[in-house]
C-alpha cells in the first residue's frame, strides 16, 4: 500500500542525511509504527509520505503509484493527518474543525453535518455537547480526540499520526490507545504512526520500523519478532532488558491453550482479556503458582501455571 | 515683576465668554458639522489607504523575513518626522501642494509603522502547529492565509488599527494649518479670533471622535474572536 524505495532526505545545509536510503513496505490495513531515538528521522520519514517534506532521492509509492503523480494538496486531502500538538483551528468550532477536509472536498452541508456527528461519536464525544464549542473549551484529551476525528473525517484510506497521544497524561493516553485500537478494528486504515515510546510501538504496531541515528532502518518486523530476535545490539538495547516481559504483555490469556481448572477457590482469578504479563505479575504478587482464568460471563475457563508461563515465554524466546 | 504665563492672561481676559453655546447653535450646520465631517473624511481615507498599503506589506515581510527590518526602519523614520515639518515638506512637493491631499499623505505615513508591525505580530502569533495541520490536511497556501492566518491575526491587526486611528485623529487637527480642513480648522480659527468657544468645540469633538473610534474598534476586536471569550477549558 505504501512503499518506500531508496528514500533519502538531506536537509539543505546539512552534510549528513536525516533519512538514509530507506526501503520498506507498509501493507494495506496495518499499523506501522516508526520508532527510534530523537534525531532518527522518524517524523521526516512520515512527513515525506504526504509531501510535507520532499525526499532528496528515491520515491514513495502509494497504491503502486508515486505520490508525486497528483498535486501535494490533492494528495494530502486523501491522507488523514494527526499530530501531537493537535493544531486544531482555535477560531473554528469543533464541528468546523472536524469538517475541514470534507468542506475542502466540497461535500454538501448535510453530508458534512452527518459525518461530523458520526466522527465525534466514534471518538467518544457527544456531538450535542461538543459540536458548537471552541477548542479552547476542551481538555487536552478531548482535543486529541477531536484531532483524530478530524483526521478521519474524509474517510482517507491512509492515516499519518505523529505522537497523537503524546501530550496527555499516562492514564488518558492508555485509554486513547485502547480506543484507537478498537476503532482500527472497524475501519482498517493503513496507518503510519510515529512515536519515541517503544511500549506504545509494541502495543499499537502490527509492524514496527526501528530507526537509528542517521535515519537508517535498524529492523522492520512484527513486535513479536523484534522482541524475540532483535537484529542488533542497538535494537536489543532500544527495546530494553525487559523484553521478555514486553513479549508476555503482547499475548492475552484467551489466546493460549489453558490447563484444566485445578486447585481450590483460593487461587487468584484473572479475566481472559488480561495479558500473560498480568498473570505473571499476579502470581508474583500473590505467591500462587497458578491463576484461574475467568470468561466474560464469569465462568472459570481454565488455569495457567507458572511452569506453563515459563514455557510460553521460553518458546517465544 | 511677577511672571504670569501668556496663556493665563489670555484666559483671564476671555473668562466671561469661554463657552458661548449660542455660537455653537447658530454655526452648527455651517461650521461645526462640516469640520467634523471633514475630520472623519481625513482620518477615514488615510486609514483606508494606510491599511491597503500595510496589510499586503505586512503579509509579505512576515514571509520574507529579511525585508522586515528595512521596512520597519523606513516606516519608523517616517514616524519620527514631526508632523508640522512633514506637512511643510509635503506642501512644497509639486503636485501635492496645500490642502487635504498633503494631510492624507502625512497621516498615511504615520500609520504605516504600527499597522505593518501589528500585521506581522498578528501573523507571528498564529501557532505553527495550526499551520502545519492546515498544510497536512491539504489547504492551499492561499487558503491557509485567508482561512487560518489572517482570521487568527485579525485581533492583533485591529489592535494596531485602534492605535493608528487615535493617532491619526489627533494629528489630523494640525492639518488645518495647511488648509486640510477638519476640526483643526475650528481650533486655528478660534486662536486667530481669540474665541475660546471654537477652540473648545474643535478640541472636544476631536477627543470625542477619537474615544468613540477607539471604543468601537475595541468592541469589533472582541467580536472578532468569539473563541477567546468562551475559553477556559475544563477537565
Amino acid at each position: 500500500m505504501i512503499e518506500f524505495r531508496g528514500v533519502t532526505k538531506t536537509y539543505p545545509g546539512s552534510e549528513r542525511p536525516a533519512v538514509d536510503d530507506l526501503s520498506f513496505e507498509v501493507p494495506e490495513g496495518e499499523i506501522c509504527v516508526l520508532v527510534g531515538p530523537s534525531g532518527c528521522g522518524k517524523t521526516t520519514t512520515m512527513r515525506m509520505i504526504n509531501r510535507l517534506i520532499e525526499p532528496t532521492e528515491g520515491e514513495i509509492l502509494i497504491g503502486g503509484e508515486p505520490n508525486t503523480r497528483i498535486s501535494a494538496t490533492e494528495l494530502r486531502r486523501k491522507i488523514g493527518y494527526a499530530i501531537q500538538q493537535i493544531g486544531l483551528f482555535p477560531h473554528r468550532t469543533i464541528a468546523e474543525n472536524v469538517g475541514t477536509v470534507p468542506s475542502l472536498l466540497e461535500w454538501d452541508k448535510e453530508r458534512i453535518r452527518r459525518r461530523v456527528d458520526e466522527m465525534l461519536e466514534l471518538v467518544g464525544l457527544n456531538p450535542d455537547d461538543f459540536r458548537n464549542r471552541y477548542p479552547a473549551e476542551l481538555s487536552g484529551g478531548q482535543q486529541q480526540r477531536v484531532g483524530v476525528a478530524r483526521a478521519l473525517a474524509a474517510d482517507p484510506p491512509i492515516m499519518l499520526m505523529d505522537e497523537p497521544f503524546g501530550a496527555v497524561d499516562p492514564i488518558t493516553r492508555e485509554r486513547l490507545q485502547d480506543e484507537f485500537l478498537k476503532i482500527q478494528q472497524d475501519i482498517r486504515k493503513t496507518i503510519v504512526f510515529v512515536t519515541h515510546d517503544i511500549d506504545e510501538a509494541i502495543k499499537l504496531g502490527d509492524r514496527i520500523a526501528i530507526l537509528k541515528q542517521g535515519g537508517t532502518l535498524a529492523q522492520y518486523d512484527s513486535p513479536e519478532n523484534i522482541l524475540t530476535n532483535p537484529a542488533s545490539e542497538f535494537v536489543a538495547s532500544f527495546v530494553g532488558t525487559d523484553r521478555v516481559l514486553k513479549r508476555l504483555s503482547l499475548t492475552r490469556l484467551e489466546e493460549i491453550e489453558l490447563g484444566p481448572p485445578q486447585g481450590n477457590g483460593g487461587l487468584p482469578r484473572l479475566p481472559e482479556q488480561a495479558s500473560l504479563k498480568d498473570a505473571l505479575s499476579e502470581m508474583i504478587g500473590s505467591g500462587a503458582e497458578r491463576v484461574l482464568v475467568i470468561s466474560g460471563e464469569g465462568r472459570v475457563r481454565g488455569s495457567l501455571s507458572l511452569d506453563e508461563l515459563r514455557r510460553l515465554s521460553g518458546r517465544a524466546g | 515683576m511677577e511672571f504670569v504665563p501668556a496663556g493665563f492672561v489670555l484666559l483671564q481676559q476671555l473668562e466671561p465668554r469661554i463657552m458661548d453655546w449660542g455660537w455653537v447653535r447658530e454655526n452648527f450646520a455651517e461650521d461645526v458639522l462640516p469640520a467634523l465631517v471633514g475630520h472623519v473624511y481625513l482620518s477615514g481615507v488615510s486609514l483606508a489607504i494606510a491599511l491597503a498599503i500595510s496589510l499586503p506589506t505586512g503579509v509579505l515581510v512576515a514571509r520574507y523575513r529579511k525585508a522586515y527590518p528595512p521596512v520597519v526602519f523606513l516606516a519608523g523614520l517616517l514616524f519620527t518626522i514631526p508632523s508640522l515639518a512633514l506637512f511643510a515638506i509635503l506642501v512644497t512637493v509639486p503636485g501635492i501642494g496645500i490642502g487635504p491631499n498633503a494631510v492624507i499623505i502625512a497621516l498615511v505615513a504615520y500609520s504605516i509603522l504600527v499597522l505593518v508591525r501589528n500585521t506581522v505580530a498578528g501573523l507571528d502569533s498564529v501557532p505553527p502547529e495550526t499551520i502545519d495541520a492546515a498544510r497536512g490536511m491539504g489547504l492551499t497556501a492561499r487558503q491557509i492565509l485567508f482561512k487560518v492566518e489572517l482570521p487568527l491575526a485579525l485581533p492583533v491587526i485591529v489592535a494596531g488599527v485602534r492605535i493608528a486611528t487615535v493617532t491619526v485623529i489627533g494629528i489630523a487637527t494640525i492639518g488645518a494649518y495647511i488648509a486640510g480642513g477638519g476640526l483643526g480648522q475650528l481650533i486655528f480659527d478660534g486662536i486667530d479670533r481669540l474665541f475660546p468657544t471654537m477652540i473648545i468645540t474643535g478640541a472636544a469633538l476631536a477627543t470625542a471622535l477619537a474615544v468613540a473610534a477607539d471604543v468601537g474598534l475595541l468592541l469589533l476586536e472582541r467580536r472578532l474572536r468569539p473563541w477567546a471569550r468562551r475559553a477556559g477549558g475544563q477537565g
